[in-house]
């Protein structure tokens, strides 16, 4: 009697782990894997690209999650430092869609995202990358978007420094010795002759530099009235201004694509800095509302001081829940569908993925660009570059 | 290359060529007395640089006095890596490379959990330019080779003209000998350990001001020590200042008149030819 009674509670057992239940949380949770530089020379931007996408989505689960096809889904973010050293976000990488099986994946580093195209190409994920890097947004990754303005936005900006400063004429470019750096300057020295500034001197640094005296000396020679530091880190960028005034430089300095400007004068000086050109780098006094919205966000969590780069870098979070909305599926290619046609607000304002004309698909974040300029210690909103990719 | 950028690029050469001086003395000192290879000197570099971030930053106090303090810190952790890691291995080359190795692993790490991810900054303090010749040349760089120079002169004055820089002679000579004759060898030791941590931490303390501080910055500057060690001969101090100044010049001078990838080439081919011809160094000894 015994034994039956024993082989009745083992069947029950059996029967109720075989049973179809609902399924675990895990399960019902939708995985965003980030990979950033949270240490080295670009730590500050990993730092920024970690904290806007956390900020925003945190905002979205304490809501219940977003709601994809009628259920309510929230966001779990698995962040791995990469350092920018390719060897560690391939690693990194592979961690994140082989252990943690993340279907949606967030990526900064252009030499990175173009080291690891292939793969994130072969695997079945949708990237949203801060990438600056030749064929990252390509017809052939149709499921790889990139939620940051790229050079060909940005450098749009020199016909807005021709009309504003006619005494800039000419101009150096200085960035990192990798894909990022090439890629970045050839398409920023393209535009700036397009419009009409002479090129003076093209220059490149391994980004473990420190010592940038060498390289302007040569750069000096060429007499700029401006040089272009896209894509070159904040620390870098702060030791090169330190050091071009430490020769005797009295140009500019511009940056098309995003510098923490308060790390910049912090190792360069305010004086330094004074006159700096950047894309979207603005600080907080001079936000529009829906940004300083997210700015008291930001300081509600994080404390001060508040870091502008986040502005640009959340928009990924908010492409990524607007995705999921619009396609009704978990899927990363109905996501990737979603986004081309989503609508969607970022702290800069309305925004949308285009750029066909440009890329030959539409992955491309489009919206109102943001250009600042260093005035006594501020980073001043200078203007706004239109959207010029059509609907 | 016109004088308005030959100066000025020489005087750089000088300046960063002396910065390698005091970390390729560090090196080459424990190299020669020791027979050990010290993988954990460029992070020694990085904690004098930031010792001197807290000690003068932070805390206010005098950049000189800072340096000071920090380079008596940095002495002591010698002494405390050779009691607690070299001493217990016995001095056995591959063993003691590998220790120094997880010893400048643990020192990296730990610098991120306590410096944070973060660049720091160190203010300028020999602050202003000099114009020579209608160059301007920045006062911070030039003063570090007068400061460099006499920490040469008076690590010279200690090996060989005190007792205990005899004592390193001697053992850098014999050490079994040397032994016989009364020499304290784990005295010795210790006292090298102390001293090379301490040129390296005033390398790491003099580029404070100068560059931006982060837990790998000494990874490059290690790199370069091994480079001027090897150019003018492994255990060789007259040979270690050498190698500095050529690499300094050839880093500053050929970046500027021919391009950075030309002067990293430079340096790594004149390594090998040094190496083909004369394995010892310039002014090694077999």
């Amino acid at each position: 009697m015994k034994r039956l009674l024993w082989l009745a509670v083992l069947g029950l057992l059996a029967a109720v782990s075989c049973q179809q239940g609902p399924a675990p949380a895990a399960e019902r949770e939708i995985k965003l894997g980030i990979a950033t530089p949270l240490s080295g020379p670009s730590a500050a931007w990993g730092t920024a690209h970690a904290r806007a996408l956390e900020l925003y989505l945190d905002e979205v689960n304490a809501a219940g999650g977003v709601e994809v096809a009628g259920t309510k889904y929230p966001i779990k973010i698995i962040t791995y430092d990469h350092k920018y050293v390719i060897a560690d976000a391939v690693a990194a990488v592979n961690k994140l869609l082989s252990d943690d099986k993340v279907k949606f994946i967030s990526i900064l580093g252009g030499s990175v995202v173009a080291a690891l195209e292939e793969q994130l190409r072969e695997a079945d994920v949708l990237g949203l990358h801060i990438a600056y890097a030749e064929g990252v947004v390509h017809p052939r990754n149709p499921r790889q978007f990139s939620y940051f303005a790229m050079p060909y936005e940005t450098t749009r900006a020199w016909a807005w420094v021709k009309e504003k400063y006619p005494a800039i004429q000419n101009v150096a470019t200085l960035a990192p010795n990798d894909e990022t750096g090439w890629w970045s300057i050839k398409v920023s020295a393209k535009t700036a002759e397009q419009t009409g500034l002479k090129i003076v001197s093209r220059e490149f640094f391994e980004r473990t530099a420190t010592d940038f005296v060498p390289i302007l000396l040569r750069m000096q020679a060429a007499k700029p009235d401006i040089i272009d530091v896209t894509a070159s880190p904040a620390g870098s960028v702060g030791l090169i201004v330190k050091q071009a005034r430490e020769l005797g430089y009295t140009g500019r300095f511009a940056h098309w694509g995003q510098v923490n400007m308060e790390v910049v004068a912090k190792t360069a000086g305010t004086a330094a800095a004074e006159g700096f050109l950047a894309h979207g780098y603005v600080d907080a006094e001079f936000l529009p509302p829906a940004a300083k919205e997210w700015v008291d966000k930001y300081l509600k969590k994080y404390g001060p001081p508040f870091d502008p780069t986040t502005l640009d870098f959340s928009s990924g979070g908010f492409a990524l829940v607007a995705g999921l909305k619009e396609a009704g599926s978990l899927e990363p290619t109905k996501v990737a569908e979603g986004l081309r046609k989503a609508r969607f607000d970022t702290p800069w304002g309305k925004a949308r993925y285009g750029g066909k004309e440009a890329y030959g698909i539409g992955n491309q974040i489009v919206y109102e660009l943001p250009i600042s300029e260093y005035r006594g210690g501020k980073a001043v909103l200078a203007t706004t570059l239109p959207v010029f990719y059509k609907e | 290359m016109p004088a308005e950028l030959l100066i000025p690029s020489l005087i750089n050469g000088l300046s960063i060529g002396a910065v390698y001086i005091m970390m390729a003395l560090g090196l080459t000192l424990m190299f020669g007395v020791m027979h050990i290879i010290n993988f954990a000197h460029g992070a020694v570099y990085m904690l004098g640089a930031f010792a001197v971030y807290y000690f003068s930053t932070l805390w206010g106090l005098n950049f000189l006095f800072g340096l000071a303090l920090a380079v008596l810190l940095l002495a002591a952790l010698g002494v405390v890596v050779e009691r607690v890691v070299y001493r217990p291995i016995k001095g056995g080359l591959e063993p003691t490379l590998v220790a120094l190795l997880a010893v400048m692993i643990f020192i990296e790490s730990g610098g991120w959990l306590v410096f944070g991810v973060l660049d720091k900054d160190v203010p300028s303090v020999f602050q202003g330019l000099v114009t020579l010749g209608g160059v301007s040349i920045s006062v911070e760089r030039l003063t570090v080779i007068p400061i460099v120079a006499a920490f040469v002169l008076a690590l010279y004055f200690f090996i060989y003209r005190t007792r205990l820089g005899s004592a390193m002679r001697a053992i850098e000579q014999d050490r079994e000998a040397a032994a016989l004759q009364g020499v304290d060898v784990h005295q010795v030791n210790s006292l090298v350990f102390a001293v090379g941590f301490a040129l390296a931490a005033v390398a790491g303390g003099l580029v404070a001001p100068i560059f931006v501080l982060n837990p790998v910055m000494g990874e490059f500057p290690l790199l370069k020590a091994f480079i001027i060690i090897i150019l003018g001969g492994l255990g060789s101090l007259p040979g270690a200042i050498l190698g500095g100044v050529i690499l300094g010049l050839i880093d500053s001078v050929l970046t500027t008149a021919l391009g950075f990838e030309i002067a990293f080439l430079t340096a790594f081919l004149l390594v090998i030819l040094i190496l083909l011809i004369k394995p010892t160094g310039l002014l090694g000894r077999a």
